[in-house]
Order: C-alpha cells, then structure tokens, then sequence
C-alpha cells in the first residue's frame, strides 16, 4: 500500500467563507486556509464573480476574459501544505463572460481579483500519517 | 508562423494582465474575508424532483432532511427549462455590477452546477447557484441560475449537498458593494483582515 500515487486519509473539518471584492481568487482561498488553520484542503463547492478572469493555457500562456462580471461556474481544486511552510492553493475551473460564453481552465495566481462576492467551502483533508 | 518560446522561469510573470482594482460605491470593509466553520461536513446525496423549479426541488428535500444552510454541487442533468442572468456594469451605477434581466435558454443540460443554500435576511431559504449548460442547439453557456424559474427535467438530477452546521449562512446588506450577500453568522468567530 506504499505507493507514491496514493495519499490515504480522511476528511477533517468543514469551512465556509464569503471573500470580498479585489481580493484575488487563489491566494483568498489560501489565507481562508490561515484562517482556520486548514492545512491540506479540498474544494467542496464554490461560486462568485471576478473582475476579469486569467486562465493558463496548456503551452504556459494565459488567457484573458475581460469582465466585469465574470462568473464562476464551476471550480474544483485543493490546497496543500508545501514543504517550504508554505501553502499552495491550485484552482481550475469554468468562467462565464459577460455574454454567458464559457471558458476554462486553471487560474492564474494574482490575476483573478474578485468582483462582487466569492462564496467557498473547503474540507479539510487529513492524510494518514505514512510510514514513506 | 513564428513561435515564441516560453521560458518556465517566467511563467505566470511575463506579460500578465494587471488585475484591476475596482470601487465600490460603499465604504471598504478592512475584513475581506468572512469565516466559519464547522467540525466536520454532513454530506447527503440529494435527487432533484422532475418537474419541479430547481429552488422547490432544493430546499424541499433539505427541509425534510433537516438541512437549513448548505453547499451543493449539482453533477449534471436535464432540464425542461432554465432561465440565467450575466451581470455587466451597472448602467446606473448603483454598484459595479447589476445582474441582467433573465434570459430564457429553453430546453438545456445543466453540465455543472454549485449552489449554496441559505437565508434571506428575513429568514426565507435562499437559494443561489450558477451553472454551466448547454441549450438544444449544443451551444454552451453559462452564468447565474434563476432557480425559482428553471425546471427539472423528465429524470432526477442527482446533488452533493455538504450541510453546514453550527453557523448559518444569511443574505445581509453589504455596504461596500451596496448588494444584498450570503454571509456566514453565528457560531465560532474566525474573521481575516
């Protein structure tokens, strides 16, 4: 069971948060981690705005989809602790533009101000502790 | 055709767009984010009722079940209707943005969907979601959902709800945006400046 693809654990607690306008998307979702002492966390659901949305693309690129408002209409993602002490939030999902056109794809940290709300609930992720 | 190679060193520096601050029209508020928390998550797999308005399939099923606030993820499924909204500026400029009238996408596959429920600031559920969808003509959108407008469709659609315990999840006026938002209230104080 010492595979390295596979991280056993169990789910801890549950937050729910309301982040507020021009605060970035990813590093938002890391400070709520601060806040309530989350370490390794999952997204569990998520909706809100952003002024304009910055995604990368899969050659290191970036996609802008000018706003106001776009919404965000799907979002999966996690944050993990990382060896430095810090902690890394990596978000992807779906946006939709002014004109209800969709678009996806991972956010780009620093670049995804929010516009009027952002609503998230995280789960505490817990790993068993590994003997590897 | 001329490619530009991307130095990995870089990424995410070069050339990216600096976002933008944008005011308000209320005072700002030094606590940008507003926390609660709860000791563990209640999950429960939820199937919205055929024929019902999203809002109605939602909060009748949880009243029953005993869930008051809750995040929801709805994995997908048809609908006989749905209705959405965008939200550009604000023509009048009472706040940065203003939701649109609804717009009728008719017939539609909900691809994915959050919704959070919670209450008005008179104690009514609330119910606010948005969604990705694809209407008949396979063209793919989305936006905010009006869910006491769109309707299920012929088969249920199942939901992961995530009930919130211990704090409540409440529509209060925000000054510093001037609109009416989900906060979470009650229970443990954990408030980031």
């Amino acid at each position: 069971m010492n595979s390295p693809e596979i991280e056993s654990g169990s789910m801890g607690r549950v937050a729910y948060a309301r982040i507020g306008p021009n605060e970035d998307l990813i590093q938002g979702v890391e400070k709520l981690c601060l806040a309530e002492g989350f370490r390794n966390a999952f997204v569990r659901g998520a909706l809100g705005s952003l002024v304009d949305a910055c995604l990368y693309t899969r050659e290191g690129g970036y996609r802008h989809i000018a706003g106001p408002a776009v919404e965000i209409v799907s979002l999966a993602g996690e944050v993990r602790a990382q060896p430095d002490g810090s902690l890394t939030a990596s978000l992807s999902g779906v946006v939709a533009d002014p004109e209800g056109q969709v678009h996806g794809g991972p956010f780009v940290p620093g670049a995804n101000p929010i516009c009027m709300t952002f609503e998230v609930t995280l789960e505490e992720w817990l790993p068993a502790a590994s003997g590897g | 055709m001329r490619y530009t190679t991307v130095d990995r060193s870089l990424r995410g520096i070069q050339a990216l767009p600096r976002p933008r601050t944008l005011i308000h029209p209320g005072a700002f508020n030094p606590v940008r984010i507003h926390s609660r928390s709860a000791g563990h998550g209640r999950h429960i797999r939820l199937s919205l009722r055929p024929g019902a308005s999203l809002f109605d399939a939602m909060v009748d099923a949880l009243a029953i079940a005993g869930v008051a606030n809750a995040s929801m993820t709805i994995l997908g499924g048809t609908f006989r209707h749905i209705d959405y909204c965008t939200a550009p500026p604000d023509p009048q400029h009472r706040m940065v943005v203003a939701y649109t009238a609804p717009i009728p996408a008719g017939p539609a596959y909900l691809i994915f969907g959050n919704a959070t429920l919670g209450k008005t600031d008179a104690g009514a559920p609330l119910v606010h979601c948005h969604a990705a969808f694809c209407r008949d003509d396979g063209a793919p959108l989305g936006g905010h959902i009006i869910p006491q407008t769109s309707i299920v469709g012929d088969r249920p659609v199942p939901v992961l709800v995530t009930s919130l315990e211990g704090f409540e999840l409440r529509a209060t006026y925000d000054a510093e945006t001037n609109l009416r938002l989900l906060q979470p209230q009650g229970g443990g104080n954990h408030e980031l400046a």
